[in-house]
């Protein structure tokens, strides 16, 4: 027997279970010859008649594949669905998580903003990482063990809700939440860490001034409170009221009043955070960065304002 | 004009199943893969070695296939001959092809069964 045909059967039975591999040896090797001897009866020449035979019946592997009616796919339409879902809901929220813990306890272990940024994202990377190899090992493994998974059918109740209606979308209120209790916690929480160190010897230095602590301080926060819960009702109503537009615009107003009152007066920054950086002790530069903060704050009660009121608006035409 | 792909694909799928069927039918008398794969060239059916062989094993596991060694001849053949429910099968399958032929013949001419 050639070397070619006796190559072609161990590539092909490398990979077939052992059992039947003996048959399936001596079954395709009188295949093999078959088709060679049916090729040169024709007059062909053997060397030439093997070569095209073998190309016929193609990759070993592919061949022993059909033989031992193995997968060739990581993650088959069984299982697709399923997978693509799981590491879609893991990864939208534990990498972040994660990444925002392990930052958050770098920046109390003292480290300096970029470092924990650093490491926050890094962790981030790799429990993305990590995630994504688990989950698609797994439902490799039950696609090759054929393992019945009782996932429960898919049924009409699924039906994500019409979004069309609505001027507010969960994405949307969950974004503004979001942002509304990072604000929240930081408020009080940059006194003890602000992720601002004094250049002397790396002690916190509140950003806004500590005076505020037991004034204005708490009625900022409770305003910012009472807009989560306005947030949370402007979902549930899914478009924009009248009386949603009055409560949001006293809620505005409500935080930046006392804002840009306490800007103007030179009480909101903290005296020795204005002093650690130079740059805003020279000339007017304190000045300037006032009135941009003022103006900034002004125009965006006055946008958030007017788009709640021609939303509501159009509700009505 | 519809692209040489496309075409073959869909003569693929509706190709796939019949290569059973005939089969099935064609080793009503015993044969050895590769006179097999003649006969059935022979009567229209272009199967590939590499997906007939495999094809022949798995129906033998099912055991709609009884298979048998010939060692008489100038090599040892392995002779598949199809078996009783083999046979049964086969029938359910005609009567499937005939109800599905009969089906769009009925289509095409816009006959209401």
């Amino acid at each position: 027997m050639t070397s070619l045909t006796d190559r072609y059967l161990a590539a092909t039975l490398r990979t077939v279970p052992a059992p039947r591999r003996e048959e399936i040896a001596a079954e395709l090797r009188a295949s093999i010859e078959d088709m060679i001897d049916g090729r040169t009866s024709g007059g062909q020449d053997t060397a030439v008649a093997e070569r095209e035979v073998l190309t016929e019946l193609g990759n070993p592997a592919q061949l022993a594949a059909r033989y031992a009616d193995r997968r060739l796919q990581l993650i088959g339409p069984t299982y697709y669905l399923a997978w693509e879902r799981l590491l879609k809901l893991l990864l939208s929220f534990v990498p972040a998580t994660v990444g925002i813990l392990v930052g958050l306890l770098a920046a109390t272990d003292g480290e300096n903003v970029g470092g924990a940024v650093g490491e926050g994202i890094g962790t981030a990377f790799q429990v993305a990482v990590q995630i994504a190899f688990w989950a698609t090992l797994v439902f490799a493994v039950l696609e090759r063990t054929n393992a019945k998974l009782d996932l429960p059918e898919w049924s009409v109740d699924q039906l994500p809700e019409d979004q069309t209606g609505r001027q507010i979308t969960l994405t949307d209120a969950a974004a503004a939440i979001g942002w509304l209790v990072l604000v929240i916690a930081y408020l009080p929480m940059q006194h003890v860490r602000s992720f601002v160190t004094t250049t002397a010897d790396g002690d916190n230095l509140p950003i806004l001034d500590p005076a505020l602590r037991s004034s204005w301080l708490p009625f900022l926060i409770a305003v910012l409170i009472a807009t989560v819960g306005l947030e949370i009702a402007k979902y549930r109503a899914g478009r924009w009221t009248w009386p949603l537009v009055a409560v949001n615009a006293a809620l505005d107003l409500a935080f930046a009043v006392p804002v840009v009152w306490l800007l103007l007066t030179d009480r909101l920054l903290n005296p020795e955070f204005v002093a650690r950086f130079e740059w805003l002790g020279r000339g007017d530069n304190l000045d300037t960065v006032t009135t941009v903060a003022v103006a900034g704050t002004i125009l965006v009660v006055l946008w958030d304002v007017v788009d709640s009121v021609v939303k509501a608006y159009r509700n009505l035409h | 004009m519809v692209s040489d792909d496309v075409l073959r694909t869909h003569l693929q799928e509706l190709r796939r199943g019949t290569v059973v069927v005939a089969s099935l039918a064609a080793l009503r008398r015993p044969d050895y893969g590769y006179a097999l794969l003649q006969r059935l060239a022979e009567h229209g059916f272009a199967v590939d070695a590499n997906t007939l062989y495999p094809l022949l094993r798995r129906l033998e596991e099912q055991r709609l296939l009884t298979s048998e060694w010939n060692t008489e001849e100038s090599r040892p053949r392995k002779y598949y001959r199809t078996s009783d429910s083999g046979e049964s099968v086969l029938h359910r399958l005609l009567d499937d092809l005939a109800a599905v032929q009969t089906s769009m013949t009925g289509l095409i001419e816009g006959v209401d069964r």
